[in-house]
């Protein structure tokens, strides 16, 4: 019975994705994202059926696990435009970085003015990377990995939506800097939103979401002992 | 015309078949790196590790690009699609989120605004100082 439901889950949450995609492709507007509608619709579904989150994941995870081939294949246009990625390393790494750690000042300060515990703030801390990274820093500073999974998506959804109004607001003309806005600001989700501007913001997205990862784990676990002190 | 749509039809199966061969090799890729990393005792996610072993083995043209381009790209182009089942992971907190969702929303909104406008705006200053801005 449960693989029934969780075979159901993978089937309609592929239909839901195709037709959000499909509506998204002639509603160009932010709050159509297949990100947003697909789970809204499969939430609402499955609490009017009362069927549990467990019974949907089993099915569910068949699709997360795709995930990780599909890091792996983030090596392909890496690959396609390394001369690129060499002529433009310095800017990555360097905005990178300062991306990286306006992250963590600004999580742990927020985070302190609204009276979190420092649990929810250190969940909160890896929340603009990669949800593999994200959870396993979590899991060394001491947050809630799970509560953190659900931190990168609402990230990721609202780097989605808000990614391109800031783009447009900073009236930001290079290809590079726009990349490493979506790519060190809304990780996997950001990265899709620039290739979708152009097949160099994607890569340089891409490049900008992987140093962020690695930004992340060698810097949290130096500097957030340090920010909760304060 | 009927041979031409049967030619075509095959050529489209051929495809999906290849590009699900494609997939297995990169997740393949992936399991490798866990397998590395768990070894070597690096903190770093296995799929990461797997990426930087193909983009390792292609530029040294040790793995042909037409191997896993097919595959590799579907799974680029559906990206948003594997990560929904994380998203529906949101009704388990419902009532954490409905108690603290106001505070948590402004934080990630004034933080994810913050990470953008800095690194956005340091690439965007360097490329212009740089005169290499395209």
């Amino acid at each position: 019975m449960s693989e029934f439901v969780g075979f159901i889950s993978v089937v309609l949450t592929i239909i839901f994705y195709y037709c959000s995609k499909a509506l998204y492709g002639r509603i160009r507007f932010v709050l159509f994202s297949p990100l947003l509608i697909a789970p809204a619709a499969l939430v609402i579904g499955l609490l009017t059926l009362h069927i549990s989150y467990s019974s949907y994941i089993i099915g569910g995870k068949w699709l997360s696990i795709l995930l990780q081939p599909a890091i792996v294949a983030f090596a392909l246009p890496l690959y396609k435009h390394y001369e690129l990625l060499k002529k433009y390393f310095p800017e990555i790494i360097l905005s990178v970085l300062v991306g990286t750690l306006s992250a963590f000042l600004s999580s742990a300060l927020l985070g302190l003015g609204a009276n979190f515990e420092p649990q929810i703030i250190l969940s909160l801390a890896p929340r603009s990377v990669t949800t593999p990274i994200a959870i396993d820093v979590s899991n060394n500073l001491g947050g809630i990995p799970s509560l953190t999974a659900v931190f990168v998506i609402f990230t990721g959804l609202m780097g989605l939506v808000i990614g391109p109004l800031v783009i447009r607001f900073l009236h930001l003309r290079s290809p590079i800097a726009k990349g490493v806005l979506l790519g060190t600001g809304a990780h996997g989700c950001g990265t899709s939103a620039a290739l979708s501007l152009g097949s160099l913001e994607g890569t340089i997205a891409s490049l900008a979401m992987i140093f962020a990862g690695l930004a992340t784990i060698v810097l949290a676990p130096v500097i957030f002992p340090l920010l909760l002190r304060l | 015309m009927k041979k031409v749509l049967k030619i075509t039809k095959m050529f489209k199966l051929r495809r999906i078949f290849l590009a699900l061969i494609q997939i297995g090799i990169l997740y393949i890729f992936s399991l490798v790196g866990s397998f590395l990393g768990k070894v070597l005792h690096l903190n770093f996610p296995g799929s990461l590790i797997g990426m930087g072993i193909l983009f390792i083995l292609l530029r040294l043209g040790i793995f042909p690009y037409n191997w896993v381009v097919i595959g590799g790209n579907w799974l680029l182009a559906e990206l948003l699609l594997f990560f929904i089942p994380s998203v529906v992971a949101i009704m388990q907190y419902m009532q954490f989120l409905h108690r603290e969702g106001l505070d948590l929303f402004l934080i990630i909104l004034i933080s994810t605004v913050t990470v953008m406008v800095s690194s956005g705006l340091t690439a965007e200053m360097i490329t212009r100082k740089g005169g290499k801005a395209l």
